[in-house]
């Protein structure tokens, strides 16, 4: 199995640098202009010269995203396990979780702006926010997925219902939660910069506006990169806390 | 009802029943599973239930079980006192057909699954488990998973879950339905080896009439649906019961008495669904 992992990893690698190459050939090639699609090593060498200011945004935006995501799985989690403590809420619950969720996220920032300012807190909101529908979702359905046999079994050995949580429902969501966790890992940083450029005081997305607005494309995309590998590490580094959490599922 | 078989010896005065169902019935909306149910299950016995598919075997051990509360009208009796299905939660050690480990649980944590919701601290049953593995052939494997072992000895786990949990009655679901041939005698015998250390009461069911009067004490046979014990024979094969007692000519008759039985209340649960087709 680490066999064919690191192949899939070396695979990884080798589409990248062909997509960078092809991206270089293309920009080079066709002298395309920087506002359409400025060359890759520009913008590698751009991420150079601003990398005291791209890690200080960087390291903003993620604040704000890992913040948001903790919270959020914290309420989505918390509020699907009250759930199947309390299943009479249920009904109500879900539907109105659904409803504040039936239109996008980003909808709400005028509001989130105004009501939590432009520094961190909004940010952190609106990552919460999307954050906690979707760990709700997948938390529940986790939740539900328990084997009715397997309940039969434990209430036979006496278990109560917080037993039930902890020794069986729980470990069964496992991989659903686990699974929710990685794709909000990508989600919360796409909602940190979207929020940032809509009023910010620093981080990418405050970046990427600032740079369109004095046509810098190559730092744009300098920014962009950065967003880029910052969001593949934490996707990564979930992705690899599932893979060991999840040991019995390996084969 | 018939009761024993008229050449059967005359039964020794019974000990007191661990557990008593009278007239027990069942509904499920239009469906009478039960229907005027009376079983007991005396102290130490190993009693055996056999029946056609879908007579109620399983709604039984629910009741039993603790699971399903029966219609009201009959009586449930445990330990000589009358009680409800849900008094007997956790007061009878339950093996469902299924073995149901817990991936995520290592052989000796699913081992102690129901010592654990009792409170006993983990240490002390992990210990406790430690000292029976060998037994149920299990040593060495203590840090396995289910997913590295194979279905015989997920079986053994499920069966030593079950034993772990010491209570008087324990209640096995076809735990060898899903085995191979061979691997079940050698599990029935296992478990006859285990059952005469540990003395146990158990109620065992089973659609293999040879491992219904192979493991048994007594044997009950089950109607059609709506069910109820349509036989109740006695097993006075000596025990430890060998392997070769399968051919013997005393074993074949019991089977043949059995096999009558069940036929025709299979008949009759065919002829039902035929009707039921026109």
């Amino acid at each position: 199995m680490t066999a064919q992992r690191s192949l899939a990893v070396q695979r990884g690698v080798l589409g990248a640098l062909v997509l960078i190459g092809l991206w270089e050939g293309v920009a080079r090639g066709f002298a395309l202009p920087a506002y359409v699609l400025p060359a890759m090593s520009d913008v590698l060498l751009g991420v150079w010269g601003k990398r005291a200011m791209l890690t200080e945004a960087a390291a903003y935006t993620l604040a704000e995203a890992l913040l948001g995501y903790a919270l959020g799985a914290l309420v989505g989690i918390g509020l699907a396990v009250a759930l199947i403590l309390l299943p009479r809420a249920r009904g109500v619950v879900v539907t109105a979780v659904t409803a504040v969720n039936s239109v996008p996220v980003v909808a709400y920032s005028p509001l989130i702006l105004l009501w939590f300012g432009i520094g961190l807190a909004s940010k952190v909101v609106m990552v919460a926010l999307a954050v906690s529908f979707t760990l709700f979702l997948s938390t529940l359905a986790g939740l539900d997925r328990v084997d009715r046999r397997s309940i039969d079994l434990m209430r036979s050995f006496g278990a109560g219902r917080l037993a039930l949580l902890w020794r069986l429902r729980l470990p069964t969501a496992l991989p659903l939660i686990l699974a929710g966790l990685r794709v909000s890992t990508v989600r919360s940083i796409i909602v940190a910069i979207v929020t940032e450029m809509l009023g910010a005081y620093g981080g990418l997305g405050w970046v990427i506006y600032q740079a369109v607005l004095q046509i810098d494309f190559v730092q744009v995309w300098s920014a962009i990169v950065v967003a880029s590998a910052a969001s593949l590490l934490f996707f990564g580094l979930v992705g690899l806390a599932e893979r060991r959490l999840l040991f019995w599922r390996a084969s | 009802m018939l009761r024993h078989q008229d050449d059967a010896p005359a039964p020794a005065p019974e000990p007191e029943p661990l557990i008593e169902l009278r007239g027990v019935d069942k509904t499920f909306g239009p469906v009478k599973a039960l229907s005027g149910l009376s079983a007991r299950v005396g102290r130490g016995e190993f009693v055996t239930v056999v029946g056609p598919s879908g007579c109620g075997k399983s709604t039984l051990f629910n009741i039993v079980a603790g699971l399903e509360e029966p219609d009201p009208g009959g009586a449930l009796r445990f330990e000589g006192r009358s009680c409800h299905a849900a008094d007997l939660l956790g007061r009878v050690s339950f093996m469902p057909q299924r073995d149901l480990l817990l991936p995520w649980r290592n052989v000796i944590d699913n081992a102690i699954l129901a010592l654990e919701i009792e409170g006993r601290p983990r240490k002390e049953a992990r210990a406790e488990a430690l000292r029976m593995l060998p037994e149920f052939g299990l040593s060495g494997f203590e840090a396995q998973y289910p997913h590295q072992l194979s279905g015989g000895m997920r079986q053994r786990v499920a069966l030593m879950r079950t034993f772990l949990f010491e209570r008087d009655l324990m209640l096995l679901d076809e735990p060898f339905g899903a085995l191979d041939a061979l691997t079940r005698t050698l599990m029935q015998r296992w478990l006859l080896d285990v059952w005469q250390r540990h003395r146990r009461t158990i109620l065992f069911i089973t659609h293999d009439v040879d491992e219904a009067i192979f493991l048994g004490d007594r044997v009950l046979v089950m109607t059609a649906r709506p069910g109820a014990v349509k036989l109740e024979q006695r097993i006075d094969l000596p025990r430890p019961r060998r392997p070769d007692l399968v051919t013997a000519p005393e074993f074949i008759r019991l089977k043949r008495t059995l096999l009558e039985a069940i036929e025709e209340e299979s008949l009759k649960s065919f002829q039902v669904a035929q009707e039921k087709a026109r």
